[in-house]
C-alpha cells in the first residue's frame, strides 16, 4: 500500500479554491495539504477556501489542528477558510476531545459554504 | 514488565504494530471495522477511532512507534472493545501532569491523552520511565 | 429337584427385576415387569411396577412443568426486549425534531433530562440540521423543570458542535430555576445565545435570516414547493 502516491487535489473556481478531503489522512499527507493550500492561495490570489470534509469518519486532533492552523495562517494571507460538511459524530467527537475551534467558520454544505464567501467578499 | 494484563476471558481480535504514519492510519480503520462488527452506533465508532489515533500518534512520536492489541470481553455485563498500546519508549516521567487538558511534551495541542480518555468508557495507564508505557481503553455497545 | 428350579426361576426373575430397574434408571420408563408365575416375589415385581408408574407419572408432570416455565421464561424475555425497544422509541419520540420555518428547526424539550435522554437528544438534532441543511435550530426548554451539572454540559455540547456543522443554536426558555441551578454550578454559559422565549428566539432566527424586515414577514423566503 502506497500512500505518498494520494495527493489531495485542489480545484480553483473563480475566486476560490476548493478541496475535498476524501480519504482518512495520515500525519504528513496533512501538513503537506496545509502547504499546498497556502501556496496555491498566494499562486492565485484566491480570497477564498471551501474545504470538504463530509465523508471523513474521523477527525482526531492533530487534523483539528491542521484544519484550524490553516484557517489562521490564510487568515494572514487575507484568505478565508470554511469548513464544510462535518458529521454530526465529527462534531460530537471533537467537542468531547476538547478541540472546539473557535474562530473556525464553517457550513452544513458547499452551497452555504460558498454563499458565506461571497457575502463575506461583499463586506469587503 | 508492566501491570497491566489481560483478563484470559478476552478474544484477541488483531494485532497490529505502530512503526510508521501509515500503521496509525491502518490501526485505527482496524479498530473502527471492529466497533461496526461490535455493533456500536456510529458516534460511539467515531469516539473510540479517534481515542485511539490520539494513542497511536503518542506511541509513534513519543516512543518511535509499538504494538496494539485489539481484543473483545464482557466488561460490566456488556461486550466490549478493549485495545492496548504497549511502547517501549522513554516512559512518563509525571502521569498526572500528562493528563492534564493542555499539557504538552513534544509540541502538540496536548489534548491527547486527556482527550482519548473522556472519548472512552474506561482508560487505564502504567509508565516507568525508561521502560515503556502502556495504555488500555475500553469502550462498550 | 424342585426346589433347586424353583430357586433357578426365582434366580431368573431377580435378575429380569434387576434388568427392568436399570432399564428404568436409565430412562426407559416403558418397561415393566413381566412374570406369570404368582408367588410371594409377585407381591414385590407388583409394587415395583407400581412405583415405576408413579414414577413416570411425576417424571412427565415435571417436564411438563419444565416445559411450561421455559415458555415462561421465553416470554418474560420477550416482554423484557418490547420494553427495552419501547423505551427506545419513548426516548426518540419525546426529543422530536421539526422543521417549523425554511432554515429554521426547533426541539421542544419536555420532562426530566438525563445523562442518556440528552445525548441521543443532541445526536437526533445534530444529524437533523445535516439532513434539513437548516442553519438555525431553537432549543426549547420551557418544558425542563431542572438541569444538572451533566445535563448543562451536554447542552453546552450540543450547540458547540452544532456550530462545527455550521449551524447556530439558540436556547429559549430558561426558566429562573435553571438559571439559579446553572449560575450556583458556575457552569458558563455565555457561549451560548440564549431567548427568554420560543417567541423572542422566532424572531431572532427569522430576522437573521432575513425572513422578518421591519416586522413584516417577507413570504417570498418560503418556498412552497419545498417538502
Amino acid at each position: 500500500m502506497d500512500f505518498n502516491e494520494k495527493r489531495i487535489p485542489i480545484i480553483k473556481i473563480r475566486d476560490y479554491l476548493i478541496v475535498s478531503i476524501q480519504v482518512d489522512m495520515h500525519d504528513r499527507l496533512a501538513l503537506q495539504l496545509q502547504t499546498q493550500i497556502l501556496e496555491e492561495i498566494y499562486r492565485t490570489g484566491s480570497k477564498g477556501v471551501l474545504i470538504d470534509i463530509s465523508t471523513l469518519e474521523m477527525v482526531d486532533s492533530f487534523i483539528g489542528r491542521v484544519l484550524s492552523g490553516m484557517a489562521s495562517m490564510a487568515a494572514i494571507m487575507d484568505a478565508a477558510v470554511v469548513i464544510v460538511g462535518m458529521q454530526p459524530a465529527v462534531a460530537i467527537t471533537l467537542v468531547e476531545l476538547g478541540l472546539e475551534m473557535p474562530g473556525v467558520d464553517t457550513a452544513l454544505n458547499m452551497e452555504l459554504g460558498m454563499e458565506m464567501l461571497e457575502k463575506r467578499l461583499n463586506k469587503a | 514488565m508492566l501491570e497491566i494484563v489481560s483478563d484470559k476471558s478476552w478474544e484477541l481480535l488483531e494485532k497490529c504494530p505502530i512503526l510508521n504514519e501509515y500503521d496509525i492510519v491502518k490501526a485505527r480503520q482496524i479498530v473502527r471495522e471492529f466497533a461496526k462488527k461490535e455493533g456500536m452506533g456510529i458516534v460511539d465508532q467515531t469516539r473510540i477511532t479517534t481515542a485511539v489515533s490520539e494513542l497511536f500518534r503518542n506511541m509513534f512520536s513519543y516512543a518511535s512507534g509499538g504494538e496494539v492489541l485489539i481484543e473483545k470481553g464482557i466488561i460490566e455485563e456488556k461486550p466490549t472493545l478493549i485495545i492496548t498500546c504497549i511502547d517501549k519508549g522513554p516512559g512518563i516521567d509525571n502521569i498526572e501532569l500528562a493528563m492534564t487538558d493542555g499539557y504538552t511534551s513534544g509540541g502538540g495541542m496536548g489534548y491527547g491523552l486527556p482527550g482519548a480518555k473522556r472519548l472512552v468508557d474506561r482508560f487505564e495507564i502504567s509508565s516507568e520511565l525508561n521502560k515503556g508505557t502502556t495504555v488500555r481503553v475500553m469502550k462498550w455497545k | 429337584m424342585e426346589a433347586n428350579t424353583e430357586i433357578k426361576n426365582a434366580k431368573a426373575r431377580i435378575e429380569h427385576i434387576e434388568d427392568v430397574l436399570s432399564s428404568v434408571a436409565a430412562g426407559e420408563l416403558e418397561l415393566r415387569i413381566e412374570s406369570d408365575i404368582e408367588d410371594d416375589l409377585t407381591g414385590v415385581e407388583q409394587a415395583i411396577n407400581l412405583l415405576i408408574d408413579d414414577l413416570t407419572h411425576e417424571l412427565k408432570k415435571s417436564l411438563k412443568m419444565k416445559q411450561e416455565m421455559e415458555e415462561k421464561l421465553h416470554k418474560i424475555q420477550d416482554q423484557q426486549k418490547t420494553i427495552l425497544q419501547q423505551q427506545e422509541d419513548l426516548m426518540e419520540l419525546s426529543s422530536p425534531v421539526s422543521k417549523v420555518w425554511d432554515n429554521i428547526l426547533i426541539l421542544p424539550v419536555i420532562g426530566t433530562l438525563d445523562s442518556q435522554r440528552t445525548q441521543i437528544m443532541m445526536e437526533n438534532l445534530l444529524q437533523k440540521i445535516v439532513t434539513t441543511g437548516c442553519t438555525t435550530a431553537i432549543l426549547d426548554i420551557t418544558g425542563v423543570p431542572t438541569v444538572d451539572t451533566q445535563v448543562a454540559n451536554h447542552l453546552l455540547k450540543t450547540v458547540t458542535a452544532a456550530r462545527l456543522l455550521g449551524a447556530e443554536c439558540i436556547v429559549s426558555g430558561i426558566s429562573p430555576a435553571i438559571a439559579q441551578t446553572i449560575v450556583h454550578l458556575g457552569i458558563n454559559l455565555s457561549q451560548i445565545l440564549t431567548k427568554a422565549t420560543l417567541q423572542d428566539a422566532m424572531i431572532y432566527s427569522m430576522k437573521k435570516n432575513e425572513q422578518l424586515v421591519d416586522g413584516k414577514v417577507k413570504t417570498n423566503y418560503v418556498d412552497l414547493d419545498d417538502n
